[in-house]
C-alpha cells in the first residue's frame, strides 16, 4: 500500500478522536472526569501551538486567557446554584457576597457590595457563556495590537505576557468581595442548556468535552493550512520579509492570537464544568508554564502533538500521585522531561512520530510500484 | 510629479527620486538624492562602502524614513509610508543577507509570497488558485529550483536561497524590485545564473540593483547611477561612466573599470 503524509497524518487525528470519543467505554465515572479535564488541558496544549509553534509568539500568560474564560462561566453557575438562590432575596445573591457585604447593604446584586453590579448581567447563562469567549479575545487583542504594533518580540513577548498574567492574578484576589478573592467561585450549579443538565459526573458532559476538543484540534489545523496560516508561519520565519513582501504583519499575529485565547477562554469553561470551581491558581505562573512544558514535550509545532502532550503527562502524574513518595519527585521528572525534550527532542513527540512517518511514507515508496498506481502525492508535514 | 525634475516622461517614470535626504544626527547618509528611473529600465547603483547605496533602498522601501525629500512608485506618492503599504503600492525588496522563511518549504515561500490580497481574512482559504500555481512552476523553473521544491529553504545553499529570494520577488510581482548586492558571496557560475535570472525578470519588473561586481554589472546594465559619500557622483550608460573622470578619481581608480 502506498502511504502519504498527508494520509498517515490524517489517519492520526482519527485516531486520536474515535479514541477520545470511544473511552466512556472504558472508564468509569470517576476516571471519566478525570479524564475530561485533561482533554481540556489537552485543548490549551493546542492553543499554545498554535501561539508558540506557529507564530513563534512564546506566551507564559496563557492562563490569563483560561481564567477569564473560567470565571466568566463560574459567574454564571454561580448565580445559577441552589445557595445563591437561598440567600433571602428574590434575586440570587453569591454567598461570599453576603459575608463581605458592608453592614446593612441591600441583598441586591446591584450594591451589595462594591462593584456587584457587574454580575447582574451574568444571571443569563447565555452571557456567561458569551463573556467566556469574549473576554480572553479582546484582552488578547488590546495586548496583541499593542505588543505587536510596537514590533515586540521574541523574549519581550514572553516578559510582557507572565507579567500581566500576575497582575490580572492580583486584581482577582484583591478583589474579594467581587470575586471571593483566594477561595475562587466554588459551590457552582450545573450548566444547564436547552434543558440538557451537565452534571460533571455524567456522560454528555464528557461527550461534550471531547467533542469540543476534537473540533477544536481539527478547527485549528484547518486553520494553520490556510494562506493565513502559511503567512503567519512565513511571519514566524522571518517578519521582515514578511512585511516587504506587503502583509500587515500586527494583523496576523494579532489575530492568531486572538483565536489562541479564544480557545483557552473556551478551555477555562469547559474546566470549570468538569471541576465546578473557578480559582486564581489558574493564573498562577506554574500553571502556565506546565502548558508549556506540555507543548514542549509534545511537539510545539504539531497541533495534535501538543495535546497528546499535555494528556500524557497529565495522566502519567495522576498514575504518580497514587504513591506520595513519587509526588514529590513528580516536579523532578517534569523539569527533567522539559530539559531532555529541549536538549533532544526539540521537536516534540510530534517530531518523533512524524520522523516515524517520513520513514513509513520513503518505504512504502521504495516498494515495487504494482501497475498503473499513481505516485503518492507529494505532501507536507 | 515633482516640478524639479522637469524633463522626465511622467508616464513612463516607475520611480522617481525628488531630493531624498536622511540625516542621522548630523551626518547626512543619504544628501539630495533625485533620479528618474523609467518603466521597465534596468539600473545599476555603483559606489564604495558607505556611499549610501543600501541607506537609499532603505529610504525608497520604508524600512528609514526620509528627513526631506520625496518617493514616487508611478504617480503615486511613497514616501514615508509603512513598509507594508510601499509593498502593496508596487515595490518589492531583496536584502542584501538573503532572507527567506527557513521552516517553509522552497514551494511554500514562492507560494506565500504570491498571495496578491494581504488581508489576514481575506486568506483564510485553502488552497491557491491554478493561475498562482503555474506562476510558481514557472518561476521554479526560471531561478532551477524545481528539484528541491519540498525542500526547506533553510536547508538550502547560499546561492539557492539568493534565487529563491529573487523568485520570490517574481512570485509578489511588483512593478519596481530593488536589489541589494544579489551576488555578494557566490561564485563565479552562480554569479553569472545570477545574472541570467535577472535578465529573465528584466521588461516584467522595473529593476535597481547595487552591485559591486564589474563584470555582473557588464552583463546586465543598461544605465549606471554612481554614488559617492552620499550624493549621486555620476549618471549614465556604462561606456559613459567608464570614461567620467571623476568616477575614476572617487571609485574606479585610475585603471577604469575592470
Amino acid at each position: 500500500m502506498k502511504l502519504s503524509k498527508r494520509g498517515l497524518n490524517t489517519a492520526a487525528y482519527v485516531v486520536f478522536i474515535a479514541l477520545i470519543l470511544a473511552a466512556p467505554l472504558v472508564f468509569d465515572v470517576f476516571w471519566l472526569n478525570r479524564l475530561s479535564k485533561y482533554l481540556v488541558f489537552g485543548m490549551l496544549g493546542a492553543a499554545i501551538a498554535l501561539s508558540w509553534g506557529y507564530a513563534g509568539v512564546l506566551n507564559l500568560g496563557q492562563g490569563l486567557f483560561f481564567g477569564l474564560g473560567a470565571y466568566a462561566i463560574a459567574m454564571s453557575l454561580k448565580l445559577a446554584s441552589a445557595t445563591s438562590l437561598a440567600q433571602g432575596s428574590d434575586t440570587p445573591i453569591p454567598d461570599f457576597m453576603l459575608w463581605n457585604a458592608e453592614p446593612g447593604a441591600p441583598t441586591e446584586l446591584c450594591c451589595i457590595t462594591q462593584g456587584s453590579f457587574l454580575w447582574i448581567p451574568f444571571q443569563h447563562t447565555w452571557f456567561g457563556i458569551l463573556m467566556g469567549i469574549v473576554l480572553p479575545v479582546v484582552v488578547a487583542l488590546a495586548l496583541g495590537l499593542i505588543m505587536f504594533r510596537k514590533r515586540i518580540s521574541g523574549v519581550f513577548i514572553s516578559i510582557i505576557t507572565l507579567a500581566v498574567v500576575l497582575l490580572v492574578r492580583l486584581l482577582i484576589v484583591q478583589a474579594q468581595p467581587l470575586t471571593n478573592g483566594f477561595n475562587g467561585l466554588t459551590d457552582l450549579g450545573y450548566l444547564t442548556v436547552l434543558g440538557l443538565e451537565f452534571d460533571p459526573y455524567m456522560p454528555q458532559t464528557y461527550y461534550l468535552i471531547a467533542i469540543s476538543l476534537a473540533l477544536v484540534l481539527i478547527g485549528t489545523r484547518m486553520l494553520v493550512e490556510t494562506r493565513s496560516g502559511l503567512i503567519l508561519q512565513a511571519i514566524r520565519d522571518d517578519d521582515r520579509r514578511a512585511r516587504f513582501l506587503g502583509f500587515d504583519v500586527p494583523r496576523y499575529q494579532a489575530f492568531f492570537f486572538c483565536v489562541s485565547a479564544a480557545i483557552s477562554g473556551y478551555a477555562g469553561m469547559l474546566y470549570v464544568m468538569a471541576s465546578e470551581f473557578a480559582s486564581p491558581t489558574f493564573m498562577d505562573l506554574s500553571f502556565s508554564i506546565t502548558m508549556v512544558v506540555w507543548a514542549a514535550v509534545g511537539g510545539r509545532n504539531s497541533v495534535l502533538g501538543a495535546c497528546i502532550g499535555a494528556l500524557l503527562i497529565n495522566m502519567i502524574e495522576a498514575t504518580v500521585s497514587e504513591t506520595p513518595a513519587l509526588m514529590e519527585a513528580w516536579r523532578v521528572v517534569i523539569g527533567l522531561a522539559f530539559v531532555f525534550a529541549v536538549l533532544f527532542l526539540p521537536r516534540g513527540l510530534a517530531g518523533l512520530a512524524m520522523s516515524l512517518r517520513d520513514w513509513l511514507v520513503a518505504r512504502s515508496a521504495a516498494e515495487p510500484r504494482s501497475l498503473a498506481e499513481p505516485a503518492p502525492a507529494e505532501e507536507r508535514s | 510629479m515633482p516640478s524639479t525634475l522637469i524633463g522626465a516622461d511622467p508616464a513612463s517614470a516607475a520611480l522617481t527620486l525628488d531630493g531624498l535626504t536622511v540625516d542621522f544626527a548630523g551626518f547626512r547618509a543619504v544628501d539630495t538624492v533625485s533620479t528618474v528611473i523609467e518603466s521597465g529600465e534596468l539600473r545599476v547603483l555603483l559606489g564604495a562602502n558607505g556611499a549610501g547605496k543600501t541607506t537609499l533602498m532603505d529610504l525608497v522601501s520604508g524600512k528609514t524614513r526620509p528627513t526631506t525629500g520625496r518617493v514616487f512608485l508611478g504617480d503615486i506618492e511613497i514616501t514615508g509610508l509603512e513598509e507594508h503599504r510601499i509593498a502593496q503600492a508596487g515595490l518589492g525588496r531583496k536584502f542584501q543577507i538573503p532572507s527567506v522563511f527557513r521552516d517553509l518549504s522552497v514551494r511554500r515561500n514562492l507560494e506565500v509570497a504570491s498571495c496578491r490580497n494581504p488581508g489576514v481574512f481575506a486568506n483564510l482559504r485553502l488552497g491557491f488558485s491554478l493561475a498562482q500555481t503555474r506562476r510558481v512552476e514557472e518561476i521554479l523553473a526560471v531561478v532551477g529550483l524545481e528539484s528541491k521544491q519540498e525542500v526547506e529553504a533553510g536547508s538550502l545553499s547560499h546561492g539557492e536561497t539568493q534565487w529563491l529570494e529573487l523568485g520570490m520577488l517574481m512570485a509578489q510581482d511588483p512593478k519596481v524590485i530593488l536589489l541589494d548586492e544579489p551576488t555578494a558571496g557566490m561564485t563565479e557560475a552562480e554569479t553569472m545564473k545570477t545574472a541570467a535570472i535577472i535578465k529573465a525578470m528584466r521588461g516584467r519588473h522595473t529593476i535597481v540593483v547595487v552591485e559591486h561586481d564589474m563584470a555582473f554589472v557588464r552583463e546586465i546594465a543598461s544605465r549606471i547611477t554612481v554614488m559617492h559619500l552620499g550624493r549621486i557622483l555620476a549618471e549614465g550608460p556604462i561606456a559613459e561612466i567608464e570614461t567620467n573622470p571623476d568616477v575614476r578619481a572617487a571609485y574606479l581608480g585610475s585603471k577604469g573599470i575592470q
